[in-house]
């Protein structure tokens, strides 16, 4: 790397991730220095774009600012960088280096954010615009070939070419339940009754992932253009967008695309001179999980309380208000302008035979690299753990991989080369299900990860049908009184039978697919469960009635951060001596266990 | 149409549920949440049963649901349905503790119940006919309220509705007398709300409150000219009736 990399100068745009993570992290702040020195700056000839983008993906790195067209990534940037960033980058053509990105394998200073490995394995099709646009600008999205697509079909295809090309293209529901986008179409084209409506399932729930919300909040526009396609053919007049209430942006973006598609006659009366006539409304939900289960989702809609029905007639038939409706998930919906404007072909050549094309996911979790990732499916669970995620901290090792949000399953380190796809994970008891990734190292619990999972369930479920509620009780119970050090052997065949029948007998697939947590652990870490029941102890420190910790002395040197870091002092010790674990203060929390950087303390 | 229901063909109508031919041609299935009045809520799950489709493949569908079709095999009985079953009446009769009807049910299906800790004094099954009975009969003021685990039936807040009429359909459905009904000194406390009671003018017996003969009076457009309660109002039609067969 040269000491100083002279940058052609040109025309800038600045680009700050202004995504839910990096504004969490202050990107509004940034926004706001570089809006107060870029106002009237006599330095500059011609003024720099600023623009606020949605979500980039890495948010590990966040905030992230983007200069273009040099391609130049700056990562945890704050608000004080910017005048820095200004003088040597924006006015001398220089890189402020501390902002690049160090490679920690190479040990050197990568550019562009879309030269590192976080990126290079990832191909972004649903996320095409997110990161480059700002969200709040029509002229943004159609400078990016925005609208093209529903200009094509408008002009250029029937409605039965348009189910062809989407059958085609093999599009697969991303929602999690996999079914094919285009046979849902046909069956809802098929049934002879007006209106129709069309819904985009924008209720995402799961703990710890935000696939759905990055896109609502980043490229709210590919959503409308992809309903609109579907109101074309179907010859719908009206869609909804069901958003959950705690998404602010994305409440607030979708909000002002539909304002501003209305007023650019994307949406209204005779669209683009054409005899469509389409409007959407925005609904915003009241934060239940089980309103993403589409029956559920409808009844939200038409004004009563979210819970599902037995789908033995599908929504196609009868969805809305009983009449036929189309209901597919968001990142369904941002996968249909590509497939119009660029073929079924060349999307079916990405992914795997069964499950064409690419997934969002959200990695999160004990990886080095936290955030959003959109790769062709097919892709193994260590591709996206250790190449993309960058593995497991230091220090620690990896466990488990939680696939497919609460209701999906834990998959342990001998199954990682497992294909990510809408079929191998169902079948090893977990799911790839709406994208969740959740990566957990050898400091988690497995009986315990089943009991939060399956507790969060208890909250979420609707309480409707019996196996679903009573068996979700029942689980939690006998869980709780596992990592309680109250188990009994006989408590996992119980667990076993009840999840049987919750799996055959609930009403909807969030009851159906409940006890996957229970089972999926029961199945690859069994071993734990008999630690807590037979041997009363928990082995990875986590159940605090299970748990006794001790430091041994072989390998304490005495640096004190356990003892600084205590919450009880229950650490007694002078620095650079061997340290000593009070017992009977000892709360069990592991702030110690995690902390020790020379694994001293340990679990007996 | 025709059906096949445990190898015997019978006859089905469109827009039918299984179960709704089954309850014609007697042939038995469990439920709880069932109630002909009603439409099937596929809730409880206790109607279980097999059907075989097109391809030959076996599935699990709530018969209450599962509307029938030309051809369609069902099978009522099988070792899936009989452990659906059972693991259903374990968990019922966990939670409605203080039921004597849930607890009857465990010991019918030989199961021991898996008393859940806090609910000794439940009798509540979650059926929700009481709820589709206030809808039904009623002025539609009981809900199954909040979610998952917490899931119970109750008025908005917890409240007296106004709405309530104390016309104590609800009560009278329940299987399991899990909702209050307290009637003294002529006054019925029901749903967090007290209602004066009406005699009967013929037999004296307290029957109705006011509120629920003005909304039948509002329902019908007809004013009610005389207070008789369902017994003496039988024996009534009976006289006019027994008059006309002369």
């Amino acid at each position: 790397m040269k000491e100083k990399m002279k940058i052609e100068s040109s025309v800038n745009k600045i680009m700050v991730c202004c995504g839910t993570g990096c504004t969490a992290n202050g990107a509004r702040q940034v926004l706001a220095a570089f809006m107060d020195r870029l106002k009237d700056n006599p330095d500059f000839a011609v003024v720099p774009v600023l623009k606020a983008t949605g979500c980039n993906g890495w948010c590990e790195k966040g905030p992230i600012v983007k200069i273009m067209p040099q391609d130049i990534s700056y990562c945890h940037v704050k608000a004080e960088d910017v005048d820095e960033i200004i003088e040597k980058t924006l006015l001398k053509g220089e890189l402020v280096k501390r902002l690049l990105y160090r490679d920690p394998v190479k040990k050197e200073f990568v550019t562009s954010i879309h030269q590192t490995d976080f990126y290079r394995k990832q191909h972004k099709i649903a996320l095409r615009n997110i990161g480059e646009i700002d969200p709040g600008s029509i002229d943004d999205y159609i400078e990016r070939g925005g609208y093209k697509a529903l200009e094509k079909v408008l002009k250029e295809m029937t409605p039965d070419e348009v189910i062809e090309e989407i059958l085609k293209s093999g599009l697969r529901g991303r929602g999690g339940g996999g079914f094919p986008t285009g046979l849902k179409w046909q069956a809802c084209k098929n049934t002879p009754r007006f209106p129709k409506y069309i819904i985009c399932n924008g209720d995402e729930g799961d703990p710890g992932a935000f696939m759905d919300r990055s896109i609502m909040e980043g490229d709210p526009h590919t959503i409308i253009e992809g309903m609109l396609i579907c109101a074309y053919v179907l010859n719908a007049e009206k869609g909804f967008i069901y958003v959950r209430d705690e998404y602010d942006l994305a409440v607030k973006y979708l909000g002002q695309a539909i304002l501003d598609a209305r007023e650019r006659g994307f949406l209204g009366e005779n669209i683009l001179g054409s005899n469509l006539c389409f409007d959407i409304e925005l609904v915003r939900g009241g934060g239940a999980f089980v309103c993403g289960e589409e029956t559920a989702l409808i009844k939200s809609i038409e004004g009563y309380p979210g819970e599902p029905h037995d789908k033995y007639v599908f929504p196609t038939e009868k969805g809305l208000w009983g009449q036929p409706t189309v209901i597919n998930n968001v990142e369904t919906w941002a996968n249909i302008p590509v497939i119009i404007l660029h073929g079924a072909e060349k999307f079916a050549s990405l992914g795997t035979e069964g499950s064409p094309g690419t997934k969002v996911f959200s990695l999160v979790g004990k990886v080095v690299n936290t955030g959003l990732v959109e790769v062709p499916m097919g892709i193994t669970l260590r591709e996206i753990i250790y190449e993309i995620g960058g593995g497991v901290p230091e220090g620690r090792q990896f466990k488990a991989v939680q696939t497919g949000g609460p209701s999906g399953g834990c998959i342990p380190a001998s199954h990682l080369d497992l294909k990510v796809d809408f079929d191998t994970l169902t079948r090893e008891g977990s799911m790839m299900g709406s994208g969740g990734i959740i990566v957990m190292d050898d400091t988690t619990c497995m009986v315990e990860v089943a009991r939060y999972y399956t507790n969060f369930l208890a909250g979420e479920s609707c309480g409707k049908c019996t196996p679903c509620r009573e068996g979700i009780r029942a689980l939690v119970e006998i869980l709780t009184r596992i990592c309680k050090g109250e188990g009994e052997l006989s408590d996992l065949q119980l667990l076993r039978d009840i999840s049987e029948v919750m799996q055959e007998a609930s009403l909807c697939a969030l009851g159906r697919t409940a006890p996957n947590p229970v089972l999926s652990t029961l199945r690859f870490f069994e071993d734990e469960y008999i630690a807590h029941i037979v041997d009363k102890r928990c082995p990875a420190g986590v159940c605090p009635a299970l748990t006794t910790f001790y430091i041994d002395p072989e390998l304490c040197t005495g640096c004190t951060l356990c003892k600084r870091n205590c919450p009880v002092d229950a650490i007694k010790g002078e620095a650079k001596k061997k340290h000593e674990i009070i017992e009977d203060k000892c709360i069990r929390c592991g702030e110690c266990y995690r902390r020790c950087r020379f694994k001293a303390v340990k679990v007996r | 149409m025709k059906i096949m229901i445990d190898e015997r063909e019978v006859m089905a109508y469109p827009g039918e549920a299984i179960l709704e031919v089954c309850r014609r041609e007697n042939i038995f299935i469990p439920t709880l949440c069932y109630h002909p009045a009603f439409k099937g809520q596929g809730a409880c799950r206790m109607c279980m049963v097999e059907i075989i489709d097109s391809r030959g493949q076996r599935k699990l569908v709530a018969s209450c649901t599962y509307p029938v079709s030309d051809g369609l095999k069902v099978i009522t009985s099988s070792e899936k349905i009989r452990k659906i079953r059972k693991t259903l009446a374990m968990l019922i009769a966990g939670r409605a503790q203080a039921s004597p009807f849930a607890q009857k049910m465990a010991g019918e299906y030989e199961v021991k119940p898996f008393f859940f800790k806090g609910f000794e004094n439940e009798k509540c099954i979650l059926c929700r006919l009481c709820v589709n009975a206030c809808e039904e009969m009623g002025s539609a003021v009981l809900a199954a309220v909040s979610r998952g685990v917490d899931k119970r039936i109750e008025t908005p807040y917890a409240e007296g509705a106004e709405e309530c009429i104390g016309c104590k359909a609800c009560a009278e459905i329940c299987p399991t007398g899990a909702i209050e009904v307290k009637e003294e000194n002529g006054q019925r406390i029901i749903w967090h709300k007290t209602f004066d009671l009406i005699k009967c003018e013929s037999c004296g017996r307290e029957f109705a409150t006011p509120e629920q003969i003005r909304f039948i009076e509002d329902k019908t457009g007809r004013k009610i000219e005389k207070f008789l309660c369902e017994g003496c109002r039988k024996r009534q039609t009976a006289e006019v009736i027994k008059e006309f067969s002369v």
